[in-house]
């Protein structure tokens, strides 16, 4: 039994099913994030927690309490809203202190509370003021002093950061990661951003269609996605994924790669299972920063594949230079150091980490288990 | 001519801007003509009027018909002047009005933020309450109000608008509150707050402006009724219009037209007050409510 308990819950609008027998337990103090592109489900999944849509059939426990059916207000949660729903008539003081004043705190404590969360979240000169006259950093700390206060035991934060901008969003992530760390809170996080998921996160659930993809930790879903769709979702640029063919060459498995003109080279595998799949189709999953130039190459890996292939475009980001390729009639992109020298054009050795490489089959879409 | 070829769609030659102003002062002139006789004719003496020169100023200025039309007029049979009538009104359109805009309010509320199945179709079908004549309902409500015991008095008058004014209400608010971000009642309703705290803390204390459009409308439209006044007034709870027809009708002895201006403007003052008073908030308020739907 978790602290919040997600048991084989569905729902549905009509005949149309939207969620998909969802499994989650999530443990005390942990930071899930829900993840996925928009339409999958996740929000609708935090409103299903949060008691502002019905469950059709399974379960929702928060501490071993059934949750279906139980009234928003009486489930001890609290949320923050992508658009902060600050009430825009009260004060920032009203505001943080409405829930208590609805659950019949008396006005000294509710005042006590009130400067505490404050001082935490540093919006103590703004108390007066009303939820207009605040820029979007403050009004996002407004939001989520309001759901402090309360001291619930699950927070949920529905796509809390996607109105502010990109310095201020990064800024806020750090913040909501400290609070996290320094109060020990379990909290379900909804984003469509897969950055805020990874840095966030002490587990993910990437979500499509209405189907939990994979849950796991960070790393799990990074280094060992469980499908194709899991694996371009997370990580920017996307997972390269690559048509290729399993032989044996000097009693391993390699996979044959065709270059830009056609001609095959050959990258082993570090897993041995993969000899399995002999004289059939895979999918090649390989991660942009794992292919680089020789000096960038991991040290630690003991299977560095080489290859030369033609450079196509090559994209100076400041701190890496992206290149795309064609392997196997896709373009492929790696990451590469900023100082590496490569050119449009040219033909470049590249260096493969094939430790890191992952198989999918094409047929299922799902990964190849090593 | 030099001065056109500034012509701009901002700068605007002088000729033209004093053309456009010309004619603007003529339709002044022209709308306001009616105000004009009826105040010039209230403080004439009524010599002066049926002696011909309806539009000459006053030569004995006197408020005479004033005080006469407002307290010692011959209404129907009783010499009371219109005062009575006016405090009938008063006591029939304060309550419909603010009964009508908070039901319309909650009705509005309810259509969208606690949305049901064929909510829509019953928002459309209260729409037709707009759309009904007054004349189709007479016969039906004077049976109805007999049934409730409440034929000819001032609460009888009062439920006749309150009902005829929810179609209105209910359209102003819906569409005001359409646009009402949803993510604050679900935040307000995780923050414990039932339905009418809800309403009264976070929806009302947001709608101002389409309050005031539905008071002015409801003001405007049941303090200038005359048909229901008629219809299903009493003799002790008659309102404001009717009483003035009666000031007017009257067939007997001679014909007090600066009295009947008099009593004309009284009629008119408050709904003129409203719009001095509320006027600029309408159009925002309408504006507010309409554009995002």
């Amino acid at each position: 039994m978790g602290f919040l308990d997600i048991d084989n819950t569905t729902k549905s609008y009509g005949a149309v099913e939207v969620l998909h027998k969802v499994d989650i337990s999530v443990e005390e103090g942990e930071f899930l994030v829900l993840v996925g592109p928009s339409g999958c489900g996740k929000s609708t999944l935090l409103n299903m927690i949060a008691g502002l849509e019905e469950i059709t059939s399974g379960e929702i426990r928060i501490k071993d309490q059934v949750m279906n059916g139980v009234h928003p207000s009486k489930r001890n949660i609290a949320m923050v809203f992508q658009s902060y729903a600050l009430y825009p008539n009260m004060t920032v003081g009203q505001n943080i202190t409405f829930g208590l004043e609805m659950h019949g705190v008396p006005k000294p404590e509710r005042e006590k509370a009130m400067h505490e969360v404050a001082a935490l979240l540093q919006i103590d000169k703004l108390l007066d003021r009303k939820p207009g006259a605040l820029s979007g950093g403050q009004r996002q700390r407004v939001a989520m002093g309001r759901a402090l206060v309360r001291n619930p035991d699950v927070f949920l934060f529905d796509e809390p950061l996607s109105n502010l901008d990109a310095k201020l969003r990064v800024d806020m992530r750090t913040e909501i990661k400290k609070l996290h760390q320094n109060l020990g809170t379990t909290i379900v996080y909804v984003t469509h951003d897969q950055i805020e998921a990874l840095t966030l996160s002490t587990r993910i659930a990437v979500m499509n269609g209405g189907y939990v993809q994979q849950l796991g930790t960070p790393q799990e879903i990074y280094d060992k996605p469980a499908n194709i769709f899991v694996a371009t979702f997370m990580g920017s640029p996307a997972m390269n994924v690559i048509p290729a063919k399993v032989e044996i060459e000097n009693g391993r498995p390699v996979a044959c790669v065709a270059l830009h003109d056609g001609t095959v080279t050959t990258l082993p595998f570090s897993q041995d299972n993969m000899a399995e799949w002999q004289g059939k189709d895979i999918l090649l999953g390989v991660r942009p920063e794992t292919i680089t130039d020789e000096d960038a190459a991991d040290r630690k890996s003991k299977n560095i594949a080489h290859l030369t292939n033609r450079v196509v475009v090559t994209e100076p980001a400041g701190s890496d230079t992206f290149v795309s390729m064609t392997l196997g009639n896709r373009d492929v992109i790696a990451r590469m150091r900023s100082d590496a020298e490569v050119r449009p054009g040219a033909d470049f050795t590249f260096a493969v980490n094939m430790e890191k490489a992952v198989a999918f089959d094409p047929a299922t879409e799902k990964r190849i288990p090593a | 001519m030099s001065v056109a070829s500034q012509d701009t769609a901002i700068r605007t030659g002088r000729v033209t801007r004093m053309l456009i102003y010309l004619v603007l002062l003529l339709f002044v002139l022209f709308y306001m003509l009616p105000l004009y006789v009826m105040l010039v004719n209230s403080v004439k003496p009524l010599n002066e009027i049926t002696g011909g020169g309806m539009m000459n100023l006053p030569q004995v200025f006197t408020l005479e018909p004033w005080a006469k039309a407002w307290s010692s007029a011959q209404i129907g049979v009783e010499p009371t002047g219109l005062r009575p009538y006016f405090w009938n009104s008063i006591s029939m359109v304060v309550p419909a009005v603010a009964i009508s805009t908070v039901l319309g309010a909650l009705n509005g509320y309810v259509l969208t933020k606690w949305r049901f199945k064929y909510d829509t179709i019953l928002f459309g079908l209260m729409l037709f309450a707009c759309f009904i004549p007054f004349q189709i309902v007479l016969i039906p409500m004077a049976r109805m109000l007999g049934l409730m015991g409440m034929a000819g008095s001032v609460w009888g008058l009062v439920l006749v608008h309150v009902v005829y004014g929810i179609g209105f209400t209910t359209l102003y608010f819906r569409n005001y509150y359409a646009v009402f971000p949803t993510e604050l009642v679900r935040a307000a309703q995780i923050d414990g707050a039932g339905f009418f705290q809800i309403f009264w803390r976070i929806l009302l204390p947001s709608s101002g402006p389409i309050a005031v459009v539905s008071i002015i409308w409801q003001f405007t439209n049941i303090w200038n009724d005359f048909l229901f006044g008629a219809s299903f007034a009493g003799p002790t709870s008659q309102p404001m219009t009717v009483a003035l027809n009666n000031l007017v009708q009257s067939s007997t002895g001679v014909k007090e037209y600066n009295v009947h201006f008099a009593g004309a403007i009284l009629a008119a003052l408050p709904t003129l007050l409203v719009y001095i008073v509320a006027g600029r908030y309408f159009v925002r308020g309408l504006m507010s409510g309409s554009v995002k739907g």
